[in-house]
């Protein structure tokens, strides 16, 4: 990891300042020391919170952000300084920030984030779970099932089942050269096809390639040409950009 | 040194045992010497598609548990004598044979034989597993009905885990059809994704040999004979084209493809 040599610079002084209160348009943000032990914070944390009570006094009720820098804070550590900050009755702990994150959340985030390429073809009774999105190039037969947290994008002829977002995403996608499946779902929701019987003829749903999605607030999946994708995959991304803003 | 192929299917009534008895009585046809092993412990059929029941003296059992040799539970066929039978227990069920008796029982078989085809039982349990642990070779049978090719397709996913070739396809009970109706033989060959090795069209004279005891390839005048012959001769080496599925087209027809019209 990087180090952050202001921050340092600062740590060199005498054993003070190691907790900074400061205000941004954001609100409070209290920023800890990272180079110093983490007893020497936690008593000065203390300090200063029983000092500075009558500051926050009896006021409406702040939220204030947690700012560690470059230290890695363990769950219970995390536990003590909100407790700590607590102590002043009109302190609300926010969030937690920190430049650092352990391997483990490292490799989970590019799982979520990242696109796995599979070369087979999934035939009945057979499960492909990936982590993340996944790009299969091959068939999904009828009776078998791909499943992702991210999309699922098929290089071949989906007849099986194809499950997109399982851990709530709902901006996922599935998407298919040949789109003939049995069952879809994003997130919750969920899509039946027609039955063999129902349908007119047999073969594909669609003459070209298309993606299915979660259209509107009644998580109803809809299709839509594979060639649209990135208006909505720009348009789902602004929609989350808003929401993080906000 | 011989080759073990095991006949499968996943779904029951598809042809597996017919296709072994079949297969087997075409390659003896070209005079290599096989030997047909039925793993369908408790409910033995392919001694009785063979004619073969009353000679049964010692079964598949009987080897595995050491009362009798290997080579004393085979059956000599009456019509080849390149051409034998290991015949499964009636009495006891599936897990009266484990995995590693199976293989040892195969490996026993092998240096005798050109070719051993093993009858495998439906379903994908203790008696699949037997019945595939000791084969070099698969050929997954399937009738051209979406649940026959689901269950196919189940098998092929569960060989493609084995230590093997990819397995080979035989479709078998082809009709003709119209489009629409049913699957036609290319829909299941695109949906498996495997190799074809033959197809064998719907033909009553397969019942009727059934009925005598006597495999249909015997019969040189059928056209089921006529697709067993071929992938017999498949599995030697051959490149045998596969034949058409409407043969039998009346004299007017034929007249007008020749001039070009619509058949």
């Amino acid at each position: 990891m990087a180090q952050a040599p202001e921050v340092k610079q600062m740590s060199t002084g005498p054993a003070k300042n190691l907790v900074t209160i400061k205000g941004t348009k954001e609100g409070l943000t209290v920023i800890l020391d990272d180079q110093c032990s983490f007893d020497d914070l936690t008593k000065e944390l203390k300090e200063k919170i029983s000092n500075d009570k009558q500051v926050f006094g009896d006021g409406p009720e702040v939220e204030v952000k947690v700012d560690a820098g470059y230290r890695y804070l363990l769950n219970h550590q995390k536990e003590k300084i909100k407790h700590l900050l607590e102590e002043a009755e009109s302190i609300l702990v926010g969030e937690f920030h920190s430049e650092v994150i352990s391997k483990e959340e490292a490799r989970r985030e590019r799982e979520e984030t990242g696109l796995t390429a599979v070369t087979r073809i999934i035939r009945s009774g057979q499960i492909l779970r990936i982590r993340g999105d996944v790009l299969l190039l091959g068939d999904v037969n009828p009776g078998g099932i791909v499943e992702a947290t991210g999309n699922v994008y098929i290089l071949g002829t989906l007849k099986g089942i194809a499950r997109a977002g399982v851990e709530g995403r709902e901006t996922s996608v599935v998407c298919a050269s040949v789109m003939a499946p049995h069952q879809i779902s994003i997130s919750d929701a969920i899509f039946y096809a027609p039955s063999r019987y129902e349908k007119k003829e047999s073969g594909p749903l669609f003459g070209e390639p298309v993606y299915a999605y979660i259209a509107n607030q009644d998580l109803e999946i809809s299709f839509e040409k594979t060639r649209l994708l990135n208006q909505f995959q720009s348009a789902a991304a602004a929609k989350q950009g808003e929401t993080l803003s906000t | 040194m011989g080759e073990a192929i095991v006949i499968t299917s996943g779904k029951g009534g598809v042809g597996k045992t017919t296709t072994s008895a079949n297969i087997g009585t075409a390659l003896a046809l070209q005079g290599k010497h096989i030997c047909l092993v039925d793993t369908d412990i408790g409910l033995r059929n392919l001694d009785v598609v063979m004619g073969l029941e009353n000679r049964i003296i010692y079964d598949l059992v009987d080897a595995a548990e050491g009362r009798c040799r290997v080579q004393q539970a085979l059956i000599k066929d009456k019509r080849f004598d390149c051409l034998h039978l290991l015949p499964a227990a009636q009495t006891s069920d599936k897990s009266a044979v484990s995995t590693e008796q199976m293989k040892q029982m195969i490996e026993e078989l092998k240096p005798d034989y050109d070719y051993i085809i093993i009858d495998c039982p439906a379903g994908i349990e203790q008696g699949y597993k037997n019945a595939v642990s000791g084969a070099d070779q698969a050929i997954v049978v399937t009738t051209p009905d979406t649940s026959a090719v689901r269950d196919a397709d189940r098998i092929v996913g569960l060989l493609e885990q084995e230590e093997m070739a990819p397995p080979k396809l035989v479709v078998n009970r082809v009709r003709r059809i119209n489009e629409g109706d049913m699957l036609d033989v290319d829909d299941v060959v695109s949906t498996l994704a495997i190799d074809l090795l033959g197809m064998i069209v719907d033909d009553e004279e397969v019942l009727k040999a059934a009925h005598k005891g006597e495999p249909i390839v015997m019969n040189p005048n059928s056209r089921a004979s006529l697709g067993y012959r071929n992938i017999a001769r498949r599995i030697l080496g051959e490149s045998v084209p596969l034949m058409a599925i409407d043969q039998k087209k009346s004299f007017f027809s034929k007249v007008k493809s020749m001039l070009g019209l619509k058949a």
